[in-house]
Protein backbone atom coordinates (compact mmCIF):
# COMPACT_ATOMS: atom_id res chain seq x y z
CA UNK A 1 0.00 0.00 0.00
CA UNK A 2 1.34 3.27 -1.29
CA UNK A 3 2.11 6.27 1.57
CA UNK A 4 -0.13 9.18 1.20
CA UNK A 5 3.05 11.36 1.01
CA UNK A 6 3.74 9.18 -1.87
CA UNK A 7 1.65 11.10 -4.38
CA UNK A 8 2.69 14.71 -3.21
CA UNK A 9 6.50 12.79 -3.81
CA UNK A 10 6.01 11.65 -7.37
CA UNK A 11 3.96 15.25 -8.52
CA UNK A 12 7.24 16.87 -6.90
CA UNK A 13 9.89 14.29 -9.27
CA UNK A 14 7.50 14.85 -12.40
CA UNK A 15 7.88 18.41 -11.89
CA UNK A 16 11.44 18.19 -11.22
CA UNK A 17 12.18 16.05 -14.54
CA UNK A 18 10.07 18.27 -16.79
CA UNK A 19 12.40 21.18 -15.37
CA UNK A 20 15.65 19.05 -16.74
CA UNK A 21 14.33 18.32 -19.86
CA UNK A 22 13.21 22.09 -20.08
CA UNK A 23 16.46 23.45 -19.09
CA UNK A 24 18.22 20.85 -21.65
CA UNK A 25 16.36 22.47 -24.17
CA UNK A 26 17.20 26.33 -23.05
CA UNK A 27 20.68 26.19 -23.07
CA UNK A 28 21.09 24.06 -25.99
CA UNK A 29 19.19 26.94 -27.49
CA UNK A 30 21.19 29.54 -25.80
CA UNK A 31 24.38 28.26 -27.10
CA UNK A 32 24.42 27.02 -30.26
CA UNK A 33 22.44 30.22 -31.02
CA UNK A 34 25.91 32.01 -29.35
CA UNK A 35 27.94 29.56 -31.90
CA UNK A 36 26.13 30.30 -35.00
CA UNK A 37 25.66 34.13 -34.33
CA UNK A 38 21.85 33.77 -34.07
CA UNK A 39 19.75 35.60 -31.95
CA UNK A 40 16.76 33.44 -29.69
CA UNK A 41 16.72 35.98 -26.90
CA UNK A 42 13.10 36.29 -26.51
CA UNK A 43 12.69 32.38 -26.88
CA UNK A 44 15.02 32.01 -24.09
CA UNK A 45 13.30 34.66 -21.88
CA UNK A 46 10.48 32.59 -22.53
CA UNK A 47 11.81 29.14 -21.53
CA UNK A 48 13.79 31.25 -18.47
CA UNK A 49 11.02 32.91 -17.01
CA UNK A 50 8.96 29.22 -16.85
CA UNK A 51 11.74 27.51 -15.45
CA UNK A 52 11.57 30.04 -12.59
CA UNK A 53 7.87 29.90 -12.09
CA UNK A 54 8.59 25.79 -12.06
CA UNK A 55 11.10 26.30 -9.14
CA UNK A 56 8.62 28.55 -7.59
CA UNK A 57 6.07 25.42 -8.17
CA UNK A 58 8.32 22.75 -6.55
CA UNK A 59 9.97 25.49 -3.15
CA UNK A 60 5.69 25.50 -2.79
CA UNK A 61 5.79 21.39 -2.90
CA UNK A 62 8.32 20.84 -0.82
CA UNK A 63 7.09 23.47 2.14
CA UNK A 64 3.59 21.67 1.55
CA UNK A 65 5.25 18.59 2.05
CA UNK A 66 7.11 19.67 4.66
CA UNK A 67 4.19 21.08 6.38
CA UNK A 68 1.81 18.26 6.02
CA UNK A 69 3.67 15.03 6.21
CA UNK A 70 6.75 16.04 8.44
CA UNK A 71 9.29 13.96 5.54
CA UNK A 72 12.24 12.19 6.70
CA UNK A 73 14.83 10.01 5.85
CA UNK A 74 15.13 9.52 2.01
CA UNK A 75 11.76 11.58 1.70
CA UNK A 76 13.48 14.61 3.66
CA UNK A 77 16.72 14.15 1.53
CA UNK A 78 14.59 13.64 -1.94
CA UNK A 79 12.32 16.80 -1.19
CA UNK A 80 15.00 19.05 -0.03
CA UNK A 81 17.51 17.97 -3.00
CA UNK A 82 14.62 19.11 -5.50
CA UNK A 83 14.33 22.52 -4.26
CA UNK A 84 18.09 22.98 -4.71
CA UNK A 85 17.84 21.32 -8.23
CA UNK A 86 14.71 23.16 -8.64
CA UNK A 87 17.34 26.77 -8.55
CA UNK A 88 19.81 25.03 -10.17
CA UNK A 89 17.87 24.25 -12.81
CA UNK A 90 16.65 27.94 -12.47
CA UNK A 91 19.99 29.28 -12.75
CA UNK A 92 21.08 27.42 -16.12
CA UNK A 93 17.61 29.31 -17.83
CA UNK A 94 19.39 32.97 -16.34
CA UNK A 95 22.80 32.31 -17.69
CA UNK A 96 21.39 30.99 -20.83
CA UNK A 97 19.36 34.24 -21.12
CA UNK A 98 22.56 36.05 -20.58
CA UNK A 99 24.11 34.20 -23.50
CA UNK A 100 21.81 35.12 -25.36
CA UNK A 101 21.94 38.94 -24.41
CA UNK A 102 25.80 38.93 -24.82
CA UNK A 103 25.55 37.09 -28.31
CA UNK A 104 22.71 40.33 -29.30
CA UNK A 105 24.88 42.82 -27.63
CA UNK A 106 28.28 41.99 -28.73
CA UNK A 107 27.90 39.59 -32.12
CA UNK A 108 28.65 36.28 -30.54
CA UNK A 109 31.98 35.70 -31.53
CA UNK A 110 31.69 37.31 -35.30
CA UNK A 111 34.54 39.28 -34.18
CA UNK A 112 36.90 36.70 -33.24
CA UNK A 113 39.29 34.27 -34.73
CA UNK A 114 38.88 31.22 -35.42
CA UNK A 115 40.62 29.44 -32.97
CA UNK A 116 38.63 31.05 -30.66
CA UNK A 117 35.24 29.87 -32.13
CA UNK A 118 36.34 26.13 -31.95
CA UNK A 119 38.05 26.61 -28.36
CA UNK A 120 34.35 27.85 -26.83
CA UNK A 121 32.63 25.19 -29.15
CA UNK A 122 34.50 22.62 -27.65
CA UNK A 123 34.09 24.11 -24.33
CA UNK A 124 30.18 24.14 -24.92
CA UNK A 125 29.63 20.52 -25.91
CA UNK A 126 31.61 19.98 -22.75
CA UNK A 127 29.20 21.69 -20.48
CA UNK A 128 26.70 20.70 -22.47
CA UNK A 129 27.69 16.83 -22.19
CA UNK A 130 27.99 17.27 -18.14
CA UNK A 131 24.10 19.02 -18.55
CA UNK A 132 22.84 16.09 -19.99
CA UNK A 133 24.92 14.14 -17.21
CA UNK A 134 23.27 15.46 -14.59
CA UNK A 135 19.50 15.10 -16.09
CA UNK A 136 20.19 12.06 -16.91
CA UNK A 137 21.51 11.11 -13.56
CA UNK A 138 18.77 12.43 -11.76
CA UNK A 139 16.45 10.15 -14.21
CA UNK A 140 17.76 7.17 -13.43
CA UNK A 141 18.56 8.06 -9.95
CA UNK A 142 22.04 7.09 -10.90
CA UNK A 143 25.08 7.85 -8.57
CA UNK A 144 27.53 6.17 -10.66
CA UNK A 145 27.11 8.35 -13.72
CA UNK A 146 26.37 11.31 -11.21
CA UNK A 147 30.14 10.50 -10.33
CA UNK A 148 31.28 10.51 -13.86
CA UNK A 149 30.87 14.04 -14.35
CA UNK A 150 34.24 15.40 -12.03
CA UNK A 151 36.46 14.59 -15.02
CA UNK A 152 34.72 16.54 -17.32
CA UNK A 153 34.52 19.50 -14.63
CA UNK A 154 38.00 19.25 -14.23
CA UNK A 155 38.51 19.58 -17.78
CA UNK A 156 36.18 22.65 -18.12
CA UNK A 157 37.98 24.56 -15.28
CA UNK A 158 41.29 23.87 -16.99
CA UNK A 159 39.50 25.39 -20.13
CA UNK A 160 38.31 28.84 -18.14
CA UNK A 161 41.56 29.48 -16.51
CA UNK A 162 43.62 28.40 -19.50
CA UNK A 163 41.61 30.54 -21.96
CA UNK A 164 41.47 33.55 -19.61
CA UNK A 165 45.59 33.29 -19.38
CA UNK A 166 45.19 33.70 -23.14
CA UNK A 167 43.86 36.91 -22.82
CA UNK A 168 46.17 37.98 -20.56
CA UNK A 169 48.51 37.69 -22.50
CA UNK A 170 46.76 39.35 -25.53
CA UNK A 171 46.09 36.50 -27.57
CA UNK A 172 42.47 37.88 -28.98
CA UNK A 173 42.60 41.51 -30.25
CA UNK A 174 39.36 42.35 -30.84
CA UNK A 175 37.86 44.40 -27.94
CA UNK A 176 34.27 43.43 -28.49
CA UNK A 177 35.36 39.24 -29.09
CA UNK A 178 37.42 39.70 -25.96
CA UNK A 179 34.28 40.84 -23.60
CA UNK A 180 32.10 38.70 -25.60
CA UNK A 181 34.48 35.28 -24.71
CA UNK A 182 35.20 36.12 -21.94
CA UNK A 183 31.91 36.50 -20.30
CA UNK A 184 30.34 33.38 -22.15
CA UNK A 185 33.44 31.11 -21.04
CA UNK A 186 32.64 32.82 -17.50
CA UNK A 187 28.95 31.21 -18.06
CA UNK A 188 30.12 28.05 -19.55
CA UNK A 189 32.31 28.08 -16.10
CA UNK A 190 29.08 28.37 -13.70
CA UNK A 191 26.57 25.98 -15.66
CA UNK A 192 29.23 23.26 -15.55
CA UNK A 193 29.06 24.24 -11.70
CA UNK A 194 25.50 23.63 -11.34
CA UNK A 195 25.85 20.34 -12.93
CA UNK A 196 28.14 19.67 -10.17
CA UNK A 197 26.15 20.60 -7.47
CA UNK A 198 22.76 18.59 -9.38
CA UNK A 199 25.38 15.50 -9.34
CA UNK A 200 26.04 16.06 -5.49
CA UNK A 201 22.81 16.20 -4.50
CA UNK A 202 21.71 12.67 -6.80
CA UNK A 203 24.24 11.39 -4.66
CA UNK A 204 22.88 12.91 -1.22
CA UNK A 205 19.57 11.85 -2.21
CA UNK A 206 20.28 7.99 -2.69
CA UNK A 207 23.37 7.64 -0.45
CA UNK A 208 22.46 10.63 2.61
CA UNK A 209 26.47 11.26 1.39
CA UNK A 210 27.76 14.67 1.05
CA UNK A 211 30.11 14.47 -1.16
CA UNK A 212 32.08 16.82 -3.37
CA UNK A 213 32.58 16.63 -6.96
CA UNK A 214 33.64 19.33 -7.85
CA UNK B 1 30.04 9.04 20.90
CA UNK B 2 30.52 6.33 18.78
CA UNK B 3 27.21 5.16 16.76
CA UNK B 4 27.07 2.17 15.17
CA UNK B 5 24.54 0.09 13.94
CA UNK B 6 23.67 -2.47 14.98
CA UNK B 7 25.39 -2.36 18.41
CA UNK B 8 27.08 0.07 20.28
CA UNK B 9 30.28 -0.16 22.38
CA UNK B 10 30.26 -2.80 24.56
CA UNK B 11 32.67 -1.39 27.30
CA UNK B 12 32.33 0.70 30.57
CA UNK B 13 32.25 4.27 29.42
CA UNK B 14 32.83 6.77 32.09
CA UNK B 15 30.92 9.81 30.13
CA UNK B 16 28.20 7.67 29.99
CA UNK B 17 25.52 7.98 32.26
CA UNK B 18 23.67 5.00 31.64
CA UNK B 19 24.63 1.64 29.36
CA UNK B 20 23.03 -1.66 28.93
CA UNK B 21 25.43 -4.29 28.24
CA UNK B 22 24.38 -7.55 26.36
CA UNK B 23 20.79 -7.23 28.09
CA UNK B 24 18.16 -9.80 27.37
CA UNK B 25 15.05 -10.18 29.11
CA UNK B 26 12.06 -12.70 29.08
CA UNK B 27 8.78 -12.37 30.37
CA UNK B 28 8.24 -16.39 31.11
CA UNK B 29 9.28 -17.86 27.95
CA UNK B 30 8.73 -15.26 25.82
CA UNK B 31 12.01 -13.05 25.13
CA UNK B 32 11.52 -9.09 24.92
CA UNK B 33 15.09 -8.08 24.20
CA UNK B 34 17.93 -9.50 22.64
CA UNK B 35 21.72 -8.35 23.37
CA UNK B 36 20.77 -4.92 23.88
CA UNK B 37 23.88 -2.32 23.69
CA UNK B 38 22.70 1.02 24.51
CA UNK B 39 25.28 3.96 25.95
CA UNK B 40 23.00 7.03 27.38
CA UNK B 41 25.05 9.85 27.40
CA UNK B 42 24.36 12.84 30.87
CA UNK B 43 22.36 15.19 30.15
CA UNK B 44 20.89 14.66 26.95
CA UNK B 45 17.69 13.38 25.64
CA UNK B 46 17.89 9.94 24.16
CA UNK B 47 14.69 8.70 22.68
CA UNK B 48 13.99 5.05 21.86
CA UNK B 49 11.30 4.35 19.05
CA UNK B 50 10.07 1.30 17.59
CA UNK B 51 6.84 -0.59 16.72
CA UNK B 52 4.63 -1.71 19.64
CA UNK B 53 6.12 -5.12 21.18
CA UNK B 54 9.08 -4.22 19.81
CA UNK B 55 10.69 -3.99 23.70
CA UNK B 56 10.87 0.03 24.50
CA UNK B 57 8.65 -0.16 27.46
CA UNK B 58 10.62 -3.03 28.99
CA UNK B 59 14.20 -1.76 27.86
CA UNK B 60 13.71 1.23 30.07
CA UNK B 61 11.92 -0.81 32.58
CA UNK B 62 14.60 -2.64 33.38
CA UNK B 63 17.07 0.96 33.46
CA UNK B 64 15.38 0.85 36.78
CA UNK B 65 14.99 -2.50 38.28
CA UNK B 66 10.81 -2.10 37.61
CA UNK B 67 11.21 -4.95 35.10
CA UNK B 68 12.19 -7.45 38.05
CA UNK B 69 8.87 -6.00 39.78
CA UNK B 70 6.23 -8.22 36.80
CA UNK B 71 5.87 -11.80 37.85
CA UNK B 72 8.21 -14.24 35.90
CA UNK B 73 10.01 -11.81 34.27
CA UNK B 74 14.21 -12.14 33.89
CA UNK B 75 16.76 -10.57 32.48
CA UNK B 76 20.62 -11.27 32.14
CA UNK B 77 23.62 -8.47 31.17
CA UNK B 78 24.41 -5.63 32.97
CA UNK B 79 22.68 -1.75 33.47
CA UNK B 80 25.73 0.31 34.38
CA UNK B 81 24.65 3.61 36.39
CA UNK B 82 27.57 5.77 36.56
CA UNK B 83 29.83 2.32 35.79
CA UNK B 84 28.24 0.62 38.41
CA UNK B 85 26.25 -2.52 37.53
CA UNK B 86 22.71 -1.82 39.37
CA UNK B 87 21.86 -5.67 39.52
CA UNK B 88 24.71 -6.43 41.75
CA UNK B 89 23.25 -8.10 45.04
CA UNK B 90 24.49 -5.45 47.42
CA UNK B 91 22.54 -2.57 45.16
CA UNK B 92 19.26 -1.69 46.96
CA UNK B 93 16.44 -1.74 43.92
CA UNK B 94 14.55 1.16 45.68
CA UNK B 95 17.48 3.49 45.73
CA UNK B 96 18.16 2.55 42.61
CA UNK B 97 14.42 4.01 41.55
CA UNK B 98 15.17 6.97 43.28
CA UNK B 99 18.47 7.83 41.51
CA UNK B 100 16.29 6.92 37.85
CA UNK B 101 12.72 7.82 38.67
CA UNK B 102 9.97 7.22 35.54
CA UNK B 103 7.32 9.07 34.50
CA UNK B 104 4.39 6.58 32.52
CA UNK B 105 2.44 6.95 29.86
CA UNK B 106 -0.73 8.00 31.82
CA UNK B 107 -0.69 10.65 34.42
CA UNK B 108 -0.97 8.69 37.59
CA UNK B 109 -1.50 11.73 40.35
CA UNK B 110 -2.23 9.78 43.53
CA UNK B 111 -6.02 10.25 43.52
CA UNK B 112 -6.67 10.91 47.25
CA UNK B 113 -3.75 13.08 47.18
CA UNK B 114 -3.96 17.27 46.87
CA UNK B 115 -1.29 18.39 44.56
CA UNK B 116 1.39 19.58 47.08
CA UNK B 117 1.20 16.30 48.71
CA UNK B 118 1.71 14.43 45.52
CA UNK B 119 4.66 15.98 44.68
CA UNK B 120 6.06 15.63 48.39
CA UNK B 121 4.56 11.95 48.87
CA UNK B 122 7.73 10.65 48.41
CA UNK B 123 9.90 13.02 50.40
CA UNK B 124 7.48 12.37 53.32
CA UNK B 125 7.40 8.42 52.61
CA UNK B 126 11.33 8.18 52.63
CA UNK B 127 11.36 11.08 55.33
CA UNK B 128 14.30 13.15 53.83
CA UNK B 129 12.55 16.75 53.93
CA UNK B 130 9.80 18.01 56.48
CA UNK B 131 8.35 21.91 57.18
CA UNK B 132 9.78 24.71 55.46
CA UNK B 133 12.47 22.51 53.79
CA UNK B 134 9.60 20.49 52.19
CA UNK B 135 7.75 23.81 50.67
CA UNK B 136 10.88 24.57 49.22
CA UNK B 137 11.22 21.16 47.56
CA UNK B 138 7.26 21.27 46.25
CA UNK B 139 8.09 24.82 45.20
CA UNK B 140 11.38 23.98 43.35
CA UNK B 141 9.60 20.81 41.86
CA UNK B 142 6.87 22.32 40.36
CA UNK B 143 8.97 25.34 39.01
CA UNK B 144 11.16 22.76 37.11
CA UNK B 145 8.40 20.97 35.85
CA UNK B 146 6.69 24.57 34.63
CA UNK B 147 3.70 23.98 36.76
CA UNK B 148 3.76 26.07 39.56
CA UNK B 149 2.39 29.47 38.39
CA UNK B 150 -0.96 27.34 36.91
CA UNK B 151 -1.25 25.90 40.38
CA UNK B 152 0.57 27.98 43.40
CA UNK B 153 -2.89 28.94 44.36
CA UNK B 154 -4.62 25.55 44.18
CA UNK B 155 -2.04 23.25 46.08
CA UNK B 156 -4.52 21.76 49.02
CA UNK B 157 -7.03 20.79 45.74
CA UNK B 158 -6.68 17.08 45.13
CA UNK B 159 -4.42 16.21 42.14
CA UNK B 160 -6.47 14.53 39.90
CA UNK B 161 -8.35 17.77 39.73
CA UNK B 162 -6.24 19.63 37.27
CA UNK B 163 -6.02 19.15 33.08
CA UNK B 164 -4.60 15.78 32.01
CA UNK B 165 -1.25 17.47 30.78
CA UNK B 166 -0.99 19.13 34.00
CA UNK B 167 -1.36 15.57 35.91
CA UNK B 168 1.26 14.87 33.37
CA UNK B 169 3.50 17.60 34.35
CA UNK B 170 2.45 16.94 38.32
CA UNK B 171 3.46 13.55 37.94
CA UNK B 172 6.94 14.84 36.61
CA UNK B 173 7.27 17.01 39.35
CA UNK B 174 6.73 14.00 41.88
CA UNK B 175 9.63 12.40 40.44
CA UNK B 176 11.73 15.13 40.34
CA UNK B 177 11.09 16.14 43.78
CA UNK B 178 12.80 12.80 44.60
CA UNK B 179 16.48 14.59 43.14
CA UNK B 180 16.67 11.79 40.49
CA UNK B 181 19.87 11.68 37.99
CA UNK B 182 18.16 10.15 35.44
CA UNK B 183 14.31 10.88 34.31
CA UNK B 184 12.42 7.87 32.13
CA UNK B 185 9.86 8.61 30.08
CA UNK B 186 6.93 5.59 28.87
CA UNK B 187 5.30 7.35 25.85
CA UNK B 188 4.78 10.58 28.52
CA UNK B 189 2.16 12.88 25.94
CA UNK B 190 0.26 9.83 24.39
CA UNK B 191 -3.27 10.70 26.35
CA UNK B 192 -2.52 14.61 25.86
CA UNK B 193 -3.52 16.66 23.26
CA UNK B 194 -1.22 19.01 21.14
CA UNK B 195 -1.05 22.41 23.53
CA UNK B 196 -0.24 19.76 26.79
CA UNK B 197 2.01 17.69 24.58
CA UNK B 198 3.83 20.84 23.16
CA UNK B 199 4.77 21.83 27.31
CA UNK B 200 5.74 18.86 27.88
CA UNK B 201 7.82 18.35 25.16
CA UNK B 202 9.24 21.99 25.88
CA UNK B 203 9.77 20.63 29.58
CA UNK B 204 11.59 17.52 28.52
CA UNK B 205 14.44 19.55 26.83
CA UNK B 206 14.73 21.87 29.42
CA UNK B 207 14.98 18.91 31.73
CA UNK B 208 18.07 17.46 30.25
CA UNK B 209 19.70 20.88 31.76
CA UNK B 210 20.13 19.23 35.25
CA UNK B 211 18.69 15.64 34.31
CA UNK B 212 19.56 12.43 31.85
CA UNK B 213 16.48 11.71 30.23
CA UNK B 214 15.48 8.36 28.22
CA UNK B 215 11.76 8.72 26.76
CA UNK B 216 9.74 6.49 24.64
CA UNK B 217 7.63 7.37 22.26
CA UNK B 218 5.44 6.34 18.84
CA UNK B 219 5.77 9.54 17.47
CA UNK B 220 8.42 10.02 15.46
CA UNK B 221 8.28 14.02 15.15
CA UNK B 222 8.25 14.32 18.71
CA UNK B 223 11.43 11.73 18.98
CA UNK B 224 13.55 14.41 16.35
CA UNK B 225 12.26 17.44 17.91
CA UNK B 226 13.23 16.66 21.71
CA UNK B 227 15.97 14.21 21.57
CA UNK B 228 19.72 14.40 20.74
CA UNK B 229 20.09 10.45 20.10
CA UNK B 230 17.72 7.79 18.93
CA UNK B 231 17.39 4.42 19.81
CA UNK B 232 15.48 2.30 16.90
CA UNK B 233 14.55 -0.96 18.53
CA UNK B 234 12.60 -3.81 16.51
CA UNK B 235 11.35 -7.31 17.51
CA UNK B 236 13.96 -7.01 20.83
CA UNK B 237 16.51 -5.78 19.43
CA UNK B 238 18.40 -2.82 18.66
CA UNK B 239 18.48 -2.09 15.08
CA UNK B 240 20.33 1.26 14.89
CA UNK B 241 21.09 4.07 17.22
CA UNK B 242 22.55 7.46 16.58
CA UNK B 243 22.78 10.95 16.82
CA UNK B 244 18.83 12.08 16.19
CA UNK B 245 19.82 14.18 13.23
CA UNK B 246 21.05 10.95 11.47
CA UNK B 247 18.92 8.70 12.20
CA UNK B 248 16.12 10.89 10.66
CA UNK B 249 17.99 12.68 7.87
CA UNK B 250 20.50 9.69 6.67
CA UNK B 251 19.51 5.91 8.42
CA UNK B 252 21.89 3.57 7.75
CA UNK B 253 20.13 0.38 8.55
CA UNK B 254 16.92 0.02 6.06
CA UNK B 255 14.76 -1.56 8.84
CA UNK B 256 14.95 1.79 10.38
CA UNK B 257 14.46 3.87 7.04
CA UNK B 258 11.18 1.53 6.68
CA UNK B 259 9.92 2.67 10.06
CA UNK B 260 10.64 6.12 10.09
CA UNK B 261 9.06 6.95 6.57
CA UNK B 262 6.18 4.71 7.85
CA UNK B 263 6.49 1.91 5.21
CA UNK B 264 5.90 -0.28 8.37
CA UNK B 265 5.09 -0.41 11.53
Amino acid sequence: MSRIIDRGLEEQSVLIVRMGELTYETLALSIHGYLEGKSVQEQVRELSDMLLSMADKVEDQTFQLIARFQPVATDLRTIKSYMKIGNDFARYGRYALDISFINDQLHGLKECETWTRDYIDEMSEKVLSMVKISIDALKKQDIILAKTISETERSVDKMYFDYLHKLIKGEQANSKCVLSSALMTRYLERIADHAVYICESIVYIVTGEKVNLG
Amino acid sequence: MTSTINSQEKVVDTNMKMQSIDLNAWFGPKQALKDVNINIKANSVTAIIGPSGCGKSTFIRCLNRMHELTPNAKMTGQILLDGQNIYDKQVDSVQIRRRVGMVFQKPNPFPTMSIYDNVAAGLKLTGTKKGKNLDEVVKRSLEQATLWDEVKDELKKPGTSISGGQQQRLCIARAIALQPEVILMDEPCSALDPIATAKIERLVVELKRNYTVAIVTHNMQQASRVSDFTAFMYLGSLIEFGPTRDIFESPKNPLTEKYITGEFG
